[in-house]
């Protein structure tokens, strides 16, 4: 089998694909597979310039007919609205609410009215990423190393399953055991009284590690999965304790799929709404919900886009810090951030 | 460790069990427990708007996820065929399409289509010959639609994942023993990626059926059961969400469990 | 021949006999069977033999469901229970937290609301950006204007057309549990005062502008309808100040005060009775230095997609013998005399219900103006996400 490929194919010379910055495949300097590799073969045998070109267009066609699909979805659903947004975010808001045209940069302007919403924002996203993952990761190390296998599968699928009831629901839940009647109510027969759970930032940090826990066990198991065990047990059988395999060998391997896991929870924490609106009580205040609040009660959707446009530049500076920091820590550019 | 490890099962499950005891409450309000009774299951199914609200998630997490799990494997099928530079583009979308906050989808998403309604209904209107032309407006359509975005994304970057991962010395076989493209595909190809898919599948139903945030802006009057349970927490929880919550749970617990016999039947059986 | 005439059919025959039958037995008023089925219906039924129905122009079909769009804790359960025990159209009851909130869902399109209950400084502005129609007051036979009492109920009728209907007039007050706060809060000036001292973080103020705003202004001497920008400053200041020792912002504040992790509140009329009539110690009381009185109306979309069931659930409504149930429930006061007859007594003579003439003096019906002016709609978004 020759690793020749014909050239008319479009295809990437091998090697290219893996260094650039937007992609994410390990294997893209190979590509055109597996139909490109048929194709090579059938024209080695049949070699007809005629037919190649036939087979070209056809080629071309079929790869058309299976991205457009996609393509016209993400187009009307994705970059329409996003450009919808761009514009609007340029206009004035009508006088009874809504927009009118216009060209303004007032709505940029207006931008640090909502310095301490974005400010909230970017500070409680990560601190609620990083205390999920300080719960999550004794988890998912219990789970992968030391649970019993006969276990292993049902104490996996116990993490899951919470995500099969609606976070709305669980949610409530926490907001009768946060209320009075729940935790205080408990403290209050110990003597401690008056005390104030619901709507503090610390009710919705708890909602958020509790929301996004099992998004965050779940791939540290499964790295921690994958580690080769043979590592750890020749750490053992040099004399290492567990202790120092752990810190040695354990954590440093998982280190990278750690650090997307994080950057994953705390880009989805950017745009949370749900959990702040329920256990903050409108007093901790995400972007999100600033945002929903332009809508639908201030009808201002010039800086209610204007908003949205700066929340998406956030979500993607973040990142691109994050798959940056990935990148040093893993010491390779090939990281799945999505 | 052990013990750290229980008390986070018990941080998980605590507010699960909460719902599961409330639901079979036999007071009217989900704050005060006042004994036991099934009633609220009665009353919950009986509850035309909150079944017609399951109803209209179970429909649209099913058509979300059907369309985004073939547009999704499709398109990651297409995209190993792509130039370079079209498959960064592509890559650069859909990963947009899971980054973009869901916040930011849904409200983007109504003001663009109502822009557009604003546009293409009046023109409807003009050249319709009949006396009621046809109204573009929000409802099951857009929720599947912003919500098919999110989950095609998620299948075309799982797809691709597995697709890349593959063994190639199998097709390779099966071209040189002369099986067209198509033949290849679907004897090696696609049973290699099906579990792939299947999960990219259960994760999309499971994202629309409990999206709340992109519903809310895009359901028009159409209203989905995360929609409906929100709106009772304004108006006062009756246990009858609780009953509902529980059942939901319940089949989906039945569910797994199904499918997890079901593998290891197939499994001892090719086994032997 | 049965198929095509069940479908067109303005209500079921099993329906219809049913609805005969309670008739018969005596369970329901003539009034109120005709009022169920559509006066026009009724007659048009009745003047035919069973078995000859057509669809006729002045029958309607109710269908099977509506939507209302109303306030938290504002209806009696048991109304919209008996209304489709009466018609077979069940009621569902979506509630809001501001007028912003139902102007921004309604501007939007696509609410799917049948029937909503607008307050009086709004409904100019739903009229003049044609969101609601004139109400054909033709299928309101209930409905009696003469029996209105003309002070909260004008602002329904723009150019001599009736826009909307009145559901119950009320104030916005506060409501304090004395169980916990032991200083005595009579104006807004302590209201704000005590949120910031005894109540720290026990406070709840509306997630709505026109109160929390104005009742800011009001405890700074200003007007509660203010839209001057040195007054908003002063308001905002007062609010970004207090936010730090509120409990929440949310217009639903009945859930927080009853499990008492609120302990005082901004306090709608209807909820400060219910408040009061399961837990005595929360008081209600009116601020001495002003505040709001108002008056909820009902109106109909005009993308309501169920035109049919809006008038007959309003129809309904309008009945006395119904609303006054619906008012023993709620505890707002009556605009219309027929039904403050059939109020029992201890209604007529709760105070927080029916407060003395003066009290209610200092207190300002809201504007127009509040509704649409962005810098009131700004201010408030500000203080939220400060």
């Amino acid at each position: 089998m020759s690793k020749v490929r014909p050239s008319p194919w479009p295809s990437p010379p091998a090697g290219e694909g893996t260094g650039a910055a937007g992609s994410l495949s390990p294997f893209e300097g190979e590509s055109d597979w597996p139909a490109g590799r048929m194709r090579a073969q059938f024209n080695t045998r049949f070699n007809g310039l005629t037919m190649r070109a036939a087979k070209n267009t056809k080629r071309n066609l079929v790869t058309a007919a299976l991205v457009a699909p996609a393509a016209a979805w993400l187009c009307v659903f994705l970059v329409l609205p996003f450009i919808a947004m761009l514009v609007f975010a340029f206009c004035e808001r009508a006088p009874e609410g809504g927009y009118q045209a216009a060209f303004t940069f007032a709505q940029f302007a207006n931008l640090p009215t909502r310095a301490a919403a974005f400010w909230n924002t970017l500070m409680l996203a990560p601190a609620g990423a990083l205390l999920c993952l300080l719960v999550a990761y004794p988890v998912a190390y219990y789970l992968a190393v030391r649970a019993n296998p006969r276990y292993r599968l049902i104490l996996v699928s116990l993490v899951v399953v919470p995500f099969w009831t609606s976070l709305l629901v669980r949610t409530y839940a926490w907001m009768y055991i946060l209320g009075s009647r729940g935790i205080p109510n408990l403290l209050a027969m110990i003597g401690i009284e008056d005390v104030r759970m619901l709507n503090t930032p610390g009710a919705v940090l708890l909602g958020i590690v509790y929301g996004y826990l099992p998004l965050m066990i779940m791939p540290i198991y499964v790295s921690l999965e994958k580690l080769d065990r043979r590592l750890l047990e020749a750490s053992a059988d040099l004399g290492a304790k567990p202790v120092s395999s752990f810190f040695g060998v354990t954590l440093p391997l998982s280190l990278p799929g750690v650090m997307t896991d994080v950057a994953l929870v705390t880009i989805l924490l950017l745009g949370e709404y749900l959990i702040p609106q329920l256990l903050g009580g409108g007093k901790v205040f995400f972007i999100g919900n600033a945002l929903v609040d332009l809508f639908l009660q201030s009808r201002n959707w010039p800086f209610g886009s204007a908003i949205a446009v700066t929340l998406v530049a956030v979500v993607v500076v973040v990142l691109m810090v994050a798959m940056r920091i990935a990148w040093k820590v893993a010491g390779t550019r090939q990281v799945d951030l999505v | 460790m052990r013990a750290l490890v229980s008390s986070v099962y018990l941080f998980l499950y605590a507010p699960i069990a909460l719902v599961v005891l409330f639901s079979f409450n036999a007071g009217r309000n989900a704050s005060e427990f006042t004994g036991f009774s099934a009633a609220w299951y009665g009353k919950a199914l009986s509850n035309t708007f909150l079944v017609s609200a399951l109803q209209n998630s179970l429909m649209i997490a099913f058509t979300s996820a059907t369309l985004a799990a073939v547009f999704g494997t499709m398109a990651a099928l297409g995209m190993e065929r792509l130039g370079p530079r079209m498959r960064a583009f592509f890559d650069a979308l859909f990963a947009a399409a899971i980054v973009v906050p869901g916040v930011v989808i849904g409200i983007a998403t109504l003001v663009a289509l109502v822009a557009v309604f604003s546009f293409v209904n009046p023109a409807l209107a003009m050249i319709w010959p009949g006396d009621h032309p046809p109204q573009l407006g929000l409802g099951y359509g857009s929720i599947i639609a912003a919500h098919g975005l999110f989950s095609m994304a998620l299948v075309a970057m799982i797809v691709k994942a597995r697709i890349a991962s593959l063994g190639r010395d199998i097709v390779e076989a099966s071209s040189d023993l002369y099986a067209t493209p198509l033949t290849t595909f679907r004897l090696i190809v696609l049973p290699q990626i099906l579990p792939s898919i299947l999960a990219g599948f259960l994760l999309a139903f499971t994202f629309s059926f409990d999206d709340f945030i992109i519903a809310f802006f895009v359901a028009g009057s159409k209203t989905t059961l995360p929609i409906y349970v929100f709106a009772s927490i304004r108006r006062g929880v009756t246990p009858e969400i609780n009953a509902i919550a529980t059942l939901v749970l319940v089949a989906s617990l039945l569910l797994i469990l199904t499918a997890r016999v079901l593998m290891r039947e197939t499994k001892s059986k090719s086994g032997e | 021949m049965t198929k095509w005439y069940r479908e067109n059919a303005p209500i079921t025959a099993e329906k219809l006999a049913d609805e005969l039958m309670r008739l018969k037995r005596g369970s329901v008023t003539r009034r109120h069977f005709l009022g169920v089925t559509g006066l026009g219906l009724a007659t048009a039924v009745l003047a035919r033999a069973p078995g000859l129905f057509n669809a006729t122009a002045f029958a309607e079909d109710l269908g099977t469901q509506m939507s209302l769009a109303t306030w938290p804790n504002y209806h009696d359960p048991a109304t919209f229970e008996a209304f489709k025990a009466a018609t077979g159209v069940a009621v569902e009851v979506n509630v809001f937290g501001s007028n912003e909130e139902m102007l921004a869902k309604l501007q939007a399109g696509g609410t799917g609301w049948d029937l909503f209950v607008p307050t009086n400084y709004t409904i100019s502005t739903y009229a003049k950006l044609g969101l609601i129609d004139e109400l054909d007051l033709s299928k309101l036979p209930n409905y009696d204007a003469s029996t209105e009492n003309a002070r909260f109920t004008n602002e329904g009728v723009i150019d001599g057309k009736t826009y909307a209907v009145p559901k119950n007039w009320g104030t916005t007050g506060i409501a304090v549990n004395s169980a916990k706060i032991k200083k005595p809060v009579t104006s807004w000036k302590e209201f704000f005062e005590v949120a910031m001292a005894e109540a720290d973080g026990r406070a709840m103020v509306h997630d709505y502008q026109l109160t929390t705003i104005g009742n800011a202004l009001v405890s700074l001497g200003y007007s509660f309808n203010s839209v001057k920008p040195d007054e908003l400053a002063k308001a905002e200041e007062l609010l970004i100040k207090v936010k730090p020792h509120l409990y929440a912002i949310n217009s639903d504040y009945q859930p927080s005060m009853r499990a008492t992790d609120a302990w005082m509140t901004m306090c709608w009329t209807n909820d400060g009775a219910q408040l009061n009539r399961d837990m005595p110690e929360i008081q209600f009381v009116l601020g001495k230095d002003g505040g709001e009185i108002w008056s909820d109306f009902y109106a109909i979309p005009k993308s309501a997609a169920n035109k049919a069931a809006g008038y007959a659930l309003l129809n309904y409504l309008m009945t006395p013998e119904n609303a006054v149930k619906e008012h023993i429930a709620n505890g707002a006061p009556t605009t219309d005399s027929r039904v403050l007859k059939l109020l029992p007594a201890d209604v007529t003579s709760n105070k927080i219900v029916y407060p003395d003439e003066a009290a209610l003096t200092p207190l300002e019906f809201g504007a127009a103006v509040t509704l649409t002016d962005p810098g009131r709609a700004e201010l408030m978004a500000r203080f939220k996400s400060a």
